[in-house]
């Protein structure tokens, strides 16, 4: 008996097995992806603005948009990995320094702007564009600049040696705050600096861009920079306990009359009431201190197959002034679009930022970067510290940071 | 006196089950329920009928590997709950199968990447590599025009219609250069927009072929040389001219000042003097990384160092949070204690904060000059906590410990729980002290249900590569000795920083080979440290 | 240790030292420790708790009391924190379940049960989670590529993608720590219900499982904060800020230097660790309930 019944339901469950699979076969394969829909990598800031235009896209152009948001930092590597699955995404934000990873790659398409690419700050233009190919839509340019506080000091030093005599006058705590960190030092925020003795990363070529196999940074006046390190570092000057949410806290505290620092850390400090100029960095070795330019803006995959749509979309609907004062409005991030910017330069600390960074270096967007940041922190950290002859731990960092790069 | 008997008693008690007689096995037989069977064969057949989806999928997609191995799980998974008997595996199956997908499937990859040059710039397969080199060697032709431009079929081919900027108006395809046309029809802006004979096509008709529209080249003329138009948007075109030229018959890119560029074997074309086009491709490396490994001089000058620290960091992480988490959990283990609530609450909350928030306080706390431990604990000492070689060894120590000992402490206080209160009460009686107590009864108990916790807590920190990073970055470093290993750094750290960090970037097949040799040491070591723990004797 | 019933007289005649010795050092150690394991998260609640500060900018804590970050956090709609709590919740449970579920039936095979293989077994279990997962992201993310081909489902983007990939892990360390606690049940249970005619699998429901509450419940913890906590895999798999958990979304909220809003990332931060308290409150009558092997007899 309990054979038979046994039997009994294993024949049942055939059929129902059977019945299952029938009924997942009838339901008809799911049709194609809608050819004309696009994948956009952005992170969360920015994708209540692209939400309007991916909708107004949608509209016009009877393309879906889909706003995939991811965390900024993360966006490089993943698409890197997958995109060459043929699984990424279309296009993706980025800032201008990634290029070099990902044309080295084979990730990201070159994009031809026409005419419209006068219309954009050259800089930015510049920033997005690697061995004479331009390849992204810029959308903000963003730069350091020395920020002083009015009610401590009211002269504007010409001289990175006269803003130190300032700031001692000034009776603070400090005469001047930058933040560091204890490991790795700044290498970003100190380049002004750095870049005033003469001794930009990799020589600049004829057209403007960095050849990244002419390293400059073991040139004289990096080892000039360096022995200045040294002397800042021993008179506390510069200290590496000193990370940029400290330097931050002490400046809108009023300590400190000078604050080396980007427009991200403006709001703090209007909101603490403090009274503050955006000015150009001064000298400390003779020449511009040129701060690093950093550009952000929008890429396309090289392996999207919706090459048209989302050229469309960059060039025509993210590069309107429109979309480019909205991001803005939302970042803080000046404008790469001219029209845009112009309007954005009504406000004066924009406009302050965008006159220093008139001055800057894009930064460098090599892939090589990567091997060059570590050593060159690290280094610093040394040198500020005194951890030996200032020169020499230069030289031995640009020989470190020449082998890497050699491989 | 009496504890020794009393523990292997409990010992005797909880050992093995003797091997089930045939009778009992038929008894379970016979003992399976109507109602479990239909549980059983429900759930089969849901199952079997996603397994028929996919193996139906899969052999559309002519994924033959995939559509065998489908097949022989959804057979074995139906024998196995069919047939009677072979009752461990229809414990077992369940766990397993995601084990093997998730996990062992992550394993099997990262062993097949060892043996490739996958990493930055050699990411994708060699025809992807070549036509991405094609289509970033489209260089535009410098301060050359604008073409306002209508895309048009006939039969099946699209054709470039252009309206240069002096007004005239030109056709062509990917087979024929561009001619002038007499008969076109133009929009409100002068733009020539129809040809008669031909479809005009609108943004949204060039849609459904983007890739087919936006890799049309129309020859500005017979010459090549002149270079070809090329649309990015479906209604401007440009001039482009190719910087290099794919010969498909000899596999080599040849430039326009006549360098050729051939597959140098190494994933990349290269010309003679070495110069890399990029991407370059995947390819298979055999034991190349393994190779890199052991001579790469970044690794072995530091290797005793490092691995000497990193044995020490991951055996005192586990002894220190252990010990910690343990004392603990006896301490808060006392039935009438008032407000234990609360502490084994406040002690579980390191653990409940993400890891890199607790991991950035602790680097404040521990700054120099500014942190509260040196400011108000120490008085306004400057003790460099993380800056020094031997106190940063310290603070990673301590650090590590504050977030691993909830761990523990719930573990130890689950597993104590394990522990026959009569076991203790009869020492007691006995006369025994409660340290007596806890040494010779409950630390042996405990130690056998934690000690394959313990392992395996030293594996995870023998790679606990975000901890040091957040901390340290694996320093302080020594920048005047001249390698690149700080004082923190431990062996996976070190691999990161080599594997990623040095030459074209980020090397995924040397730091996979770097990850098996790391696993096989600390395999060995577990195993090792396996055997001579009472698990493995209990099994037997 | 020794029973209540003799201690609470002894109490009453040698009063505070004896309360000393027996109970009052406990609390100095839970003082010490609570300093210990409070103290750095004094900083968070303090930038919790603060409208425009840094997270260890100053030594300053508790400045301010504003409660406008956790008011803040529920209004941004490119952030929902209130989906991702409730999308936390659900995958956290789930993939908890899911492992105690997974976990005690392949503890209870390995502990009841003879069969070849069975000790290679379990040491592969340990050995298979030792290996570092440098390439784990990538290896994960073509994996549920590829299934979501055919299973749109369980796809990239998808919550139960992600809850599969957590189940991936439930056997492991958890299964030992069951094993072990399996163990200390006496065969003779199993023996007497056999006997009583009951199967494999109403033995194991209905009996062992009970008998072994207190470990099912530190599993079920520790792997609820497992995939709560779980950021890299997340951030893979979850790509529509509506489907997000809250160790992804958060991290959005710092992972920009020029950007960081520490206050409104911590005030999140704090009430992602509710749960978390919550459940172990909830679960610690398992744990502690103790004297189950007490109760078995």
């Amino acid at each position: 008996m309990k054979v038979t019944s046994r039997s009994l339901l294993m024949t049942g469950a055939l059929a129902a097995t059977t019945a299952i699979v029938l009924s997942g076969c009838a339901t008809e394969p799911e049709a194609p992806q809608f050819e004309g829909s696009l994948t956009v990598w952005v992170d969360a800031d920015r994708a209540g603005v692209l939400e309007e235009v991916a909708a107004q896209f949608e509209e016009e152009r009877g393309v879906t948009v889909e706003l995939v948001t991811k965390e900024f930092g993360a966006i490089r590597d993943d698409f890197i990995t997958q995109a060459p699955t043929g699984n990424g995404p279309d296009i993706i934000v980025g800032a201008h320094d990634w290029l070099g990873k990902l044309v080295q790659n084979g990730v990201v398409a070159p994009l031809e702007l026409g005419d419209k690419a006068s219309e954009f700050q050259e800089v930015a233009i510049s920033a997005m564009s690697y061995e004479g190919q331009t390849y992204g839509l810029p959308y903000s340019v963003e730069n350091i600049a020395m920020i002083r506080n009015t009610a401590l000091v009211s002269e504007q030093p010409e001289t990175f040696d006269e803003l130190l005599e300032l700031g001692e006058a000034a009776g603070t705590e400090y005469s001047f705050l930058v933040g560091l960190d204890p490991n790795a030092a700044d290498p970003y925020h100190l380049y002004p600096l750095q870049a005033s003795f003469g001794a930009p990363v990799f020589e600049i070529t004829a057209d403007g861009t960095y050849d990244p196999t002419a390293l400059a940074l073991g040139n004289e006046g990096g080892e000039a920079f360096a022995t200045a390190l040294a002397e800042w570092g021993a008179a506390g000057v510069l200290n590496t306990n000193i990370t940029g949410d400290i330097a931050r806290e002490e400046f809108v505290a009023g300590k400190s009359p000078f604050f080396l620092t980007g427009p991200w850390n403006i709001p703090a400090i209007s909101e603490a009431g403090i009274e503050y100029a955006i000015e150009p960095i001064p000298t400390a070795g003779g020449e511009t201190a040129s701060p690093f330019v950093g550009v952000q803006g929008f890429f396309i995959s090289a392996r999207s197959e919706n090459t048209l749509a989302a050229n469309e979309f960059l060039v025509n609907y993210i590069g309107t002034e429109a979309v480019q004062t909205a991001l803005y409005e939302v970042g803080g991030r000046a404008p790469a679009l001219l029209t845009a910017f112009d309007a954005a330069a009504s406000n004066a600390d924009v406009a302050a930022f965008g006159e220093v960074g008139a001055n800057g270096n894009p930064m460098p967007n090599v892939p090589a970067m990567d091997v060059v940041w570590s050593d060159w922190g690290t280094t610093e950290v040394a040198i500020i510290n005194g951890q030996g002859d200032p020169v020499e731990l230069w030289r031995a960092m640009v020989e470190s940071i020449q082998s890497k790069i050699d491989g | 006196m009496s504890i020794h008997p009393t523990a292997s008693s409990v010992a005797a008690a909880t050992a093995t089950p003797p091997p089930a007689p045939p009778a009992p096995v038929r008894r379970i037989r016979q003992a399976r329920s109507t109602r479990g069977l239909i549980m059983t064969i429900a759930l089969l057949s849901i199952l079997d009928a996603i397994a028929v989806f996919a193996l139906f999928m899969l052999f559309l997609q002519e994924e033959w590997l995939l559509v065998g191995i489908v097949l022989a799980v959804t057979v074995l998974l139906n024998v196995i709950y069919l047939r009677p008997g072979w009752l461990p595996a229809k414990y077992l199956a369940p766990g397993l199968v995601f084990l093997a997908i998730f996990q062992i499937f992550v394993v099997v990859y990262s062993g097949y990447i060892a043996f490739t040059n996958y990493g930055d710039g050699r990411n994708g397969s060699k025809d992807d590599a070549i036509q991405t080199i094609v289509l970033t060697a489209q260089e535009r032709v410098p301060d050359s025009p604008t073409y306002r431009l209508t895309v048009l079929e006939q039969f099946g081919e699209y054709f470039f219609l252009v309206t240069d900027p002096t007004g005239e108006v030109l056709l062509g395809s990917a087979d024929q250069p561009l001619e002038p046309v007499g008969d076109f029809g133009t929009d409100s802006t002068g733009k020539a927009d129809s040809v008669p004979g031909f479809t005009t096509l609108t943004f949204n008709d060039l849609l459904g072929n983007q890739r087919a529209i936006t890799d049309l080249a129309v020859q500005l003329s017979d010459d090549p040389n002149d270079g070809a138009l090329r649309t990015p948007d479906g209604s401007s075109a440009y001039l482009y001219l190719s910087s290099l030229e794919y010969d498909e018959a000899t596999d080599t890119f040849v430039d326009r000042s006549g360098t050729v560029y051939r597959d140098g074997g190494d994933g990349a074309f290269v010309n003679d003097s070495g110069r890399e086009l990029t991407p370059g491709w995947t390819i298979n490396v055999g034991f190349d990384n393994f190779i890199t490994a052991f001579t790469t001089e970044n690794i072995r000058g530091p290797l005793i160092s490092v691995t000497i620290w990193t044995f020490a960091f991951a055996i005192l992480s586990v002894v220190t949070t252990f010990a910690l988490g343990l004392f603990l959990a006896i301490v808060f283990n006392k039935p009438l204690m008032r407000g234990k609530k609360i502490y084994r609450i406040i002690m579980i909350l390191p653990y409940a904060f993400p890891g890199f928030l607790s991991g950035l306080v602790w680097l404040g706390l521990l700054n120099q000059d500014f942190g509260y431990v040196n400011q108000v604990i120490f008085g306004g000492a400057s003790i460099p906590w993380l800056t020094d070689p031997w106190l940063a060894k310290f603070s990673v120590l301590l650090v590590n410990l504050w977030l691993g000992f909830p761990y523990m402490f719930l573990i130890c206080t689950g597993a104590l729980q394990s522990i026959p209160e009569e076991l203790t009460e009869a020492a007691t009686v006995d006369g025994a002290r409660p340290w007596a107590v806890f040494r010779l009864i409950k630390f042996p108990l405990l130690l056998v249900s934690v000690a394959p916790l313990l392992i395996s807590s030293f594996a995870f920190n023998f790679n606990n590569f975000n901890i040091i990073y957040m901390l340290t970055g694996g320093g302080p470093r020594d920048v005047t000795a001249g390698v690149d290993a700080g004082a923190t750094d431990i062996l996976i750290t070190l691999v990161y920083k080599v594997a990623f960090g040095e030459g074209t970037g980020r090397d995924y097949g040397l730091a996979s080979a770097f990850a098996i040799l790391i696993f096989l040491i600390v395999a060995t070591v577990s195993i090792i440290s396996f055997r001579q723990t009472k698990a493995l004797e209990e099994l037997n | 240790m020794t029973s209540t019933a003799r201690i609470i007289p002894a109490t009453r005649r040698k009063g505070f030292l004896y309360w000393a010795r027996d109970t009052g050092w406990r609390h100095l150690i839970g003082l010490v420790m609570l300093v210990f394991a409070a103290f750095p998260l004094l900083y968070v609640l303090s930038a919790s708790l603060n409208p425009s500060g840094t997270l260890v900018g100053s030594n300053d804590l508790f400045r301010t009391i504003d409660f406008g970050n956790y008011v803040r956090l529920f209004q941004l709609p490119q952030q929902p924190f209130a989906a991702w709590f409730l999308n936390t919740m659900i995958i956290g449970s789930v993939a908890a379940l899911g492992t105690v579920f997974l976990g005690a039936l392949a503890a209870y095979a390995f502990s009841r049960m003879r069969f070849t293989g069975r000790r290679v077994g379990l040491l592969t279990l340990l050995l298979v989670q030792m290996f570092p997962q440098l390439l784990g992201v990538v290896a994960i993310f073509l994996l549920l590529t590829g299934i979501g081909e055919i299973f749109p489902a369980i796809g990239i983007g998808t919550q139960t993608g992600l809850i599969l990939v957590y189940l991936g892990g439930a056997l492991g360390v958890n299964t030992y720590l069951m094993y072990g606690f399996f163990n200390t049940v006496p065969v003779s249970i199993d023996e007497a219900a056999k006997i009583d005619g009951a199967s494999h699998a109403r033995i194991f429901f209905t009996i062992i499982l009970r008998l072994v509450a207190p470990i099912l419940a530190v599993v079920g913890l520790l792997s609820f904060i497992g995939s709560t906590s779980e950021f890299v895999i997340a951030s893979i798999v979850l790509t529509d800020p509506q489907t997000q958990t809250l160790a992804v979304g958060l991290y959005q909220f710092v992972s920009q230097e020029t950007s960081r809003n520490w206050t409104i990332f911590s005030a999140g931060a704090v009430l992602a660790a509710l749960p978390v308290v919550a459940l172990f409150l909830y679960l610690q009558k398992y744990i502690i309930g103790g004297l189950t092997a007490g109760a078995v007899k």
